[in-house]
């Protein structure tokens, strides 16, 4: 718990609450702006208003927004001399990286929680849909809680690696580009890639892309293993390549 | 032009994965243009208006691509002077920061020409030899497309670059870059007035071509307000980077 509180300490100085709340609430509001610039109602009620913020959101991103947050994450061990105290410091290399990377997830479900009410407050008040969102949205967003842990472990692995803040972003991009397309031609296996098991998480039930529309029991087990699989292996990578690290001069 | 400092800008590329960006940039652009006409279910290579189906993937494909990839160019040549203190050490041997901001626009903005160019005449390329279009190509609104994607590369560069070298913590660079993509995406659905106001609107407003009933049709190009832009960005530019020669180090 130690490494975590430590991380979590430097969390309050840090620049991430900004990107963990703009982000989401930035991407619902462009979403809606297009909507009310054509003068009309969402189509479908509530599904419109979580399509069209949801699945743009889900392409590119949440992978960098993901990126960005590994990369402020590492950013304090990368500067003066940090990283050598770091090396130096009695913590195991699993601790450095089971709580940075419990960080960025934490920072990206928090992040999954204002989408959320953003979509809400959204329907209602720009929109004044009736009712409440459908449970299977609130559901969804559950689901991409754990499906982007993994996103969360490799960033905070290629954040650890890469000192420049701006290479991960790129990185993530390109990544979340390819499996995209992977996802697009429907390759099987595309979910075995922690940005194609993100982007797919979010197009759940919309029936774009890849996506029939319908979701089934076998989509969600085939999610929750997949990140579960993706999560420990990328943690024990990263803590191999930890291991292998030393001070730097 | 300081033509030594610009050449120290080449040199100190060396190590920054710029042709890697570079070659990412040109292949996604590529990718999306082509997606755009096998995608679509209308295309035919004989058709009248065929090149437009690849003006429309360009016109998706720019927005979506280059303007973090351009942040994370500008984020990455600038953030060596914030690591090393290169903004003091070039001010002792006579190069003021606005000078140093001056060469690296130079330097990138020459990049960002050929990176723009080649993904034009790549595209080009393609959509003769491997798409096999038939119908001759609209060389005049083709040119006149590059060049106004390369003004507006040019200025969202331009723009980088400033933010970058005024604020030490690359996260509000990349930042701005995520929220440009955004806005170029979304753009499209705007009001053209609500397009004029962010430089990265004017991706939007530069659509070359679009889907519009059924089949691709060309738009014309706002050629007024992309070189409003220029003159505006240019005299904003050369404002703050006087700016910066008369600021300490």
């Amino acid at each position: 718990m130690g490494a975590l509180n430590a991380e979590l300490i430097k969390l309050k100085r840090g620049l991430a609450w900004p990107v963990v709340v703009l982000l989401p609430i930035v991407l619902v509001l462009a979403g809606a702006a297009t909507q009310l610039a054509r003068g009309g109602q969402p189509e479908n009620g509530w599904h419109t208003v979580w399509v069209q913020s949801v699945v743009f959101y889900g392409l590119f991103p949440l992978a960098i927004g993901v990126a960005i947050l590994g990369s402020l994450v590492w950013r304090a061990e990368h500067r003066g001399s940090n990283w050598n105290a770091l090396m130096s410091g009695p913590t195991s290399s699993l601790r450095i990286v089971i709580a940075k990377a419990a960080v960025v997830a934490g920072l990206t479900a928090i992040m999954q929680i204002i989408l959320l009410v953003s979509v809400v407050a959204i329907g209602k008040l720009a929109f004044g849909l009736p009712g409440m969102l459908p449970g299977q949205y609130v559901g969804i967003t559950g689901l991409l809680v754990v499906a982007t842990i993994p996103v969360a472990a490799v960033q905070s692995a290629l954040s650890m690696v890469l000192r420049s803040f701006a290479a991960p972003i790129a990185v993530a991009l390109v990544a979340a580009g390819i499996s995209l397309a992977l996802l697009m031609i429907e390759v099987p296996g595309a979910i075995a890639s922690p940005y194609g098991l993100a982007t797919r998480t979010t197009q759940l039930g919309t029936g774009m892309f890849a996506d029939t529309g319908t979701i089934t029991g076998g989509d969600v087990v085939a999610i929750l293993i997949a990140a579960a699989i993706l999560a420990v292996a990328l943690v024990t990578v990263t803590t191999w390549i930890l291991e292998r690290r030393d001070t730097r001069i | 032009m300081n033509t030594r400092a610009v050449s120290n800008e080449f040199a100190k590329m060396r190590h920054l994965r710029v042709g890697l960006v570079a070659v990412v940039m040109v292949v996604a652009v590529l990718g999306l243009s082509l997606y755009t006409v096998v995608s679509s279910p209308t295309f035919s290579p004989e058709a009248p208006g065929a090149w437009n189906g690849l003006l429309a993937g360009m016109s998706l494909g720019i927005p979506l691509v280059f303007p973090l990839l351009l942040a994370v160019l500008a984020s990455r040549q600038i953030d060596i002077e914030h690591q090393g203190n290169g903004w003091l050490l070039q001010a002792t041997s006579g190069l003021t920061p606005g000078g140093m901001c001056r060469a690296k626009f130079i330097a990138l903005g020459l990049i960002v020409t050929a990176i723009t160019i080649g993904t034009s005449l790549l595209v080009l390329a393609t959509g003769k030899l491997l798409v096999g279009i038939i119908p001759p190509v609209p060389f005049v609104h083709w040119a006149g497309f590059t060049g106004c994607m390369l003004a507006v590369n040019l200025v969202v560069l331009a723009g980088h670059i400033l933010v970058s070298a005024k604020i030490d913590n690359q996260l509000v660079a990349l930042g701005i870059g995520i929220l440009g993509t955004i806005l170029a995406v979304f753009s499209q659905g705007l009001p053209a007035v609500a397009a004029h106001l962010t430089p990265w609107g004017y991706y939007a407003l530069a659509m070359a071509a679009d889907y519009r009933g059924s089949g691709f049709v060309a738009l014309p190009l706002p050629y007024p307000s992309i070189a409003a832009l220029a003159v505006v960005a240019s005299v904003v530019f050369t404002i703050i980077t006087y700016r910066f020669d008369h600021q300490e180090a």
